[in-house]
């Protein structure tokens, strides 16, 4: 074989290559889904959910055994009332999967979506409403059955449907907002927001507020009005929360903000703590928290005066949950998985996967 | 530094285009078609090289007095390459002019193929990273998500069509059969055996379609689309220039054609 011919092979296999290495069909990345009951952490952390005893941050089980590249978990996983973990997965197999909390045992599997599983599900009234990336909302019993047909809602469907106890609000990234009535299976408004919206809604009195890529907060009403209650400096990406009369809504700029929902009025000015905010905030107790892409995780008290601070390193997008008398951070594509912190900041454990 | 020259730009043109064409449905493949377009026009004057030079190596195979040189210095091999060198110097031929155009296109192809994923964001990681790579000028918020349907494709995902209960790679056969022609069409004639420009040709018109249909059967069927578009347009310039070898299309169709050298 002559050079020329071996430089053009040479060539065209360091093209192939390449390319290769840009994978083929798209594998998801994303940041790892978070959720937490009275004895276990459960972390949808790509190939697997893990179980973290919280008393230690030990691992109590990891599902599956063995990893399937078929099979990747981002989601927060979503605990029910007759004891199961849900959990879909990103994968290229679009499966939904039912465990045992207590031993990471398979209750069942199904697989339906022609998306992809990001959003969480909802359970109300013994029925699972499971929002796909596909655009529609899949109405399953707890046995993982079709109950009713699925609800097209278009666009991707990232975030768990919020209720008020009668209505259900899905977010979705078609710039819309949707208000079903469960019990008939209808989209009953779709309140267009100008921009994708990422997060669950937060349900107030009558309504639900919901941040937007149109760098607005608005409260939304079952009648489809709705009005802007708040503009923010950037994309507001995580949830607002809703305590009383006060809303708390963070945006892409960093800040954090809190309004008095009365009056209309900001309760404090220039709360900004270090980065931009993707991860919902967490309201626990007398103290809120929040996570930055600079790898900061901060608690304030309710006038917005930072209580306490702890570097991770790594950019936080995972909203954190509050577990007892923990809070769990989880940080993106860091040595650790999860790290659990007590009320005043003090760190009780992390947890590594073993490999 | 690969992001901000090739990632970034490529992502806001695309982005940039699909909002100009009105976002809605199908867009974003038009968009790509677009794209390809400009990128093809940019590189009008490289590929032009390109067959100029594919050209001038042809004459030269078939050149009495290159013969005479080869024959000549057929056990020295080192004095051939200085004669070779020597020849090109005078016929003013670039032995690289040829293989440039083909070499760009594969930062193009890897760059499109991490632009189209990232602005179609699959998951809200990469939407977190489309958002960081558009410029300040861009209606983002006004067009994020991207439509990825194209016909009847999804533009992130590899295409197939069923056919009694298999996915036949329609777009694959397209970007393998498109890449054959063009590569057959401006592959040159030679009528001497020892010419390796030729033989080399005739590998590249094997294992190239082989190597773009593989990807298009792999890869987020939006550079299927750009290959396709590529193709057409290439095949559409050359014959543009009158020198389309059309016979060569049918297996055996060179044997009676005449060399340019030989008339």
């Amino acid at each position: 074989m002559n050079t020329k011919r071996l430089l053009l092979i040479s060539l065209i296999a360091l093209g192939a290559l390449a390319l290769s290495a840009c994978s083929g069909a798209p594998v998801a990345n994303n940041w790892y889904g978070l959720a937490a009951d009275a004895e276990h952490a459960y972390v949808s952390g790509g190939s697997f959910v893990y179980a973290v005893d919280l008393k230690n941050g030990s691992e109590a089980w990891r599902y599956p055994a063995e990893a399937d590249n078929k099979i990747v978990f981002y989601a927060n996983p979503v605990l029910t009332a007759d004891g199961q973990l849900l959990v879909g997965s990103a994968g290229t197999t679009h499966s939904f999967v039912s465990l045992d909390p207590a031993t990471g045992r398979e209750n069942w599997v199904e697989t339906f979506g022609q998306g992809t599983w990001l959003a969480s599900p909802l359970v109300l009234n013994e029925t699972i409403f499971a929002p796909n990336t596909d655009g529609f909302l899949y109405i399953r019993n707890l046995n993982g059955k079709e109950a009713a047909d699925p609800i097209k809602l278009g666009g991707a469907l990232w975030s768990a449907p919020t209720t008020d106890g009668t209505l259900l609000y899905v977010a979705s990234l078609d710039h819309n907002v949707h208000v079903i009535d469960p019990a008939r299976g209808v989209i009953v408004e779709s309140v267009n927001l100008g921009g994708a919206v990422p997060s669950s809604p937060a349900v107030g009195a009558n309504g639900a507020y919901v941040g937007s890529f149109a760098s607005t907060v608005e409260f939304v009403q079952p009648d489809g009005s709705h009005e802007i209650v708040a503009n923010a400096g950037n994309w507001v990406w995580a949830s607002p929360v809703v305590d009383g009369e006060t809303l708390y809504y963070a945006d892409l700029d960093g800040g954090i903000h809190s309004l008095d929902l009365a009056s209309g009025k900001q309760n404090w000015d220039g709360v900004q703590p270090d980065g931009p905010i993707v991860a919902n905030l967490l309201l626990a107790g007398d103290q809120l928290y929040a996570a930055t892409e600079s790898g900061s995780f901060f608690a304030l008290d309710r006038d917005g005066k930072v209580v306490w601070e702890k570097t991770l390193d790594k950019a936080i997008y995972t909203p954190p949950v509050a577990a007892g008398d923990l809070i769990l951070v989880s940080p993106y594509q860091a040595d650790i998985a999860l790290a659990a912190y007590d009320v005043t900041g003090k760190q009780a454990w992390t947890f590594t996967p073993a490999k | 530094m690969w992001e901000t020259i090739i990632i970034q730009p490529m992502t806001n043109l695309l982005l940039w285009i699909y909002d100009a064409l009105g976002h809605g449905p199908h867009t974003f493949g038009l968009a790509i078609i677009l794209f390809t377009v400009a990128i093809r026009a940019i590189t009008w004057p490289l590929n032009a090289s390109q067959v100029k030079g594919a050209q001038a190596m042809q004459e030269l195979q078939n050149d009495k007095e290159w013969q005479e040189i080869q024959k000549k210095y057929a056990k020295d091999r080192e004095k051939l390459a200085q004669e070779q060198m020597r020849v090109y110097k005078e016929k003013g031929i670039n032995p690289f002019a040829s293989c440039l155009p083909t070499l760009i296109q594969f930062p193009i192809i890897i760059g499109l193929y991490q632009s189209i994923i990232r602005a179609l964001s699959a998951t809200p990681f990469d939407m977190l990273k489309l958002a960081r790579t558009a410029y300040p000028f861009q209606n983002v918020e006004g067009i994020i998500p991207l439509n990825s349907t194209f016909l009847w494709m999804d533009l992130s995902r590899p295409e197939s069509i069923p056919v009694f209960g298999f996915a036949l790679p329609t777009l694959a056969i397209i970007v393998a059969l498109t890449t054959y022609v063009q590569s057959k069409l401006t592959m040159p004639t030679s009528t001497n055996p020892n010419d390796q420009s030729a033989q080399m040709s005739g590998m590249m018109s094997i294992y190239m379609p082989l190597l773009l249909g593989w990807f298009a059967l792999t890869f987020a069927s939006g550079i299927s689309v750009y290959f396709i578009t590529s193709n057409v347009l290439g095949i559409v310039q050359y014959a543009a220039t009158g020198r389309a070898n059309w016979s060569s299309l049918i297996p055996g169709g060179n044997k009676n054609k005449k060399s340019p050298a030989k008339k």
